[in-house]
């Protein structure tokens, strides 16, 4: 019983992978293709996502847990980063209304 | 006085004594503070004692949610037609603290089909995008006791 | 036991991750992408988190991998949310086939005051003009 779960288990690591790399492959696509620059950043905040899962995977599969830090660390930037991105979008969307430039955008919340 | 305020500091002073800060170990030292302050709860609003307990509802509300959420994305989306109908909907707020909004929003953003959007500078209304939208006056409905009332619950 | 409970898990969370990506690939609008990335994202790497945090059986390793998963569910909606308001003041264009868009003449001239929608005006019904011949 002990055996099947391990062989289980490595079995369907291997499945896991093979989903991971083709979900990159599709957002990579989006990635390019995206016709808005939202659509892009949303591109980049799945491949941080895909990121977080592909590291929880390698660690299940090494039993390293170390490896559990380097996922934290990614969601906290991925997160910051979308943020960011957002922000960014946000002032230039402000500042083509009012016809100004980026960088007197003012206070925004 | 903040009970919940109360309640943690009554923890940590427990892990203190007991020279052990791990997890495990402050969450027995809340619980006993939970009870001790629930033998003077004559001295304080009842209603604060059953928040912990809405509050955990509230946080497996959240988990439910997410899961149905991904289930029905996935239902959506592996569908060969797209047979779904998406709209922005406006439903207007009854919470009004900031944290409330936001805790609703949130909420909102993990709820099958449905993506919050923004927030009239007011805060009278909050602006939904949902995905799949046959009667916007059901889904409003739906918000409006489903979550807002939890919330509701949990932060007053 | 537990292997073969983190295996499932393992396998759930990829089948979400890789309907997270085919939606992005086959949504035809920004705001449908992210529902699609924030909700079976998020979950598909969360679950991968929890699968990790089983299959470790190390009360620290838990620890950290539940606070992952938490931190996750809660940045992934505010995230979302932020990016679909720059979005939509940018520009992104609705779907065609959306049925209506309450938000469409709220914003003041400047893009920062957003009028809220008084009750009596709440739009009711779901059918848009062009939709009865279907």
């Amino acid at each position: 019983m002990a055996e099947f779960g391990a062989q289980f288990l490595e079995w369907s690591i291997d499945i896991a992978y093979v989903a991971i790399m083709l979900s990159f492959a599709l957002t990579v696509f989006r990635l390019l293709r995206g016709p808005t620059l939202a659509d892009r950043v949303v591109a980049l905040d799945m491949m941080a996502l895909l990121g977080i899962a592909f590291i929880g995977l390698f660690s299940i599969a090494t039993g390293e847990a170390a490896y559990l830090d380097v996922a934290i660390a990614l969601a906290l930037i991925g997160f910051l980063a979308t943020v960011a991105f957002a922000r960014y979008i946000y002032r230039g969307a402000l500042a083509e209304r009012r016809g100004t430039d980026i960088s007197d955008a003012g206070d925004d919340s | 006085m903040n009970l919940l305020l109360v309640n943690i500091v009554l923890a940590l002073v427990w892990g203190a004594v007991t020279a052990s800060f791990a997890p495990g170990n402050l969450l027995f030292g809340f619980v006993l503070g939970f009870l001790c302050l629930w033998l003077v709860r004559d001295r304080f609003n009842p209603r604060n004692f059953h928040r912990p307990g809405r509050a955990l509802g509230l946080a497996g509300l959240f988990l439910l949610e997410l899961c149905l959420s991904a289930g029905r994305v996935a239902r959506d989306t592996l569908r060969p037609k797209m047979t779904f109908r998406p709209a922005i909907i406006a439903f207007p707020l009854e919470v009004q603290k900031e944290g409330e909004i936001m805790l609703l929003a949130n909420l909102i953003s993990l709820t099958p089909g449905t993506l919050s959007v923004d927030v009239s500078t007011d805060r009278s209304t909050l602006y939904i995008h949902a995905m799949d939208v046959d009667d916007p006056d059901a889904l409003r409905q739906e918000i409006r006791d489903g979550f807002e009332r939890r919330i509701l619950d949990v932060m007053e | 036991m537990i292997d073969f409970i983190s295996a499932l898990i393992v396998l759930i969370g990829a089948a979400f991750t890789l309907i997270a990506g085919i939606g992005l690939f086959r949504l035809p609008d920004v705001y449908l992408r992210m529902h699609a990335a924030t909700k079976a994202g998020t979950l598909g790497a969360g679950l991968m988190l929890l699968a990790l945090a089983l299959d470790a059986q190390q009360l620290e390793v838990a620890a950290r991998a539940i606070a992952g998963i938490l931190f996750l569910l809660f940045t992934a909606p505010i995230a979302a949310h932020l990016l679909g308001r720059a979005g939509y003041l940018s520009g992104s264009p609705l779907w065609t086939k959306t049925r209506f868009d309450e938000l469409s003449d709220k914003y003041d001239a400047d893009g920062r005051k957003l009028t809220g929608t008084p009750v009596e005006d709440l739009r009711r019904d779901a059918t848009k003009p062009d939709d009865r011949a279907t």
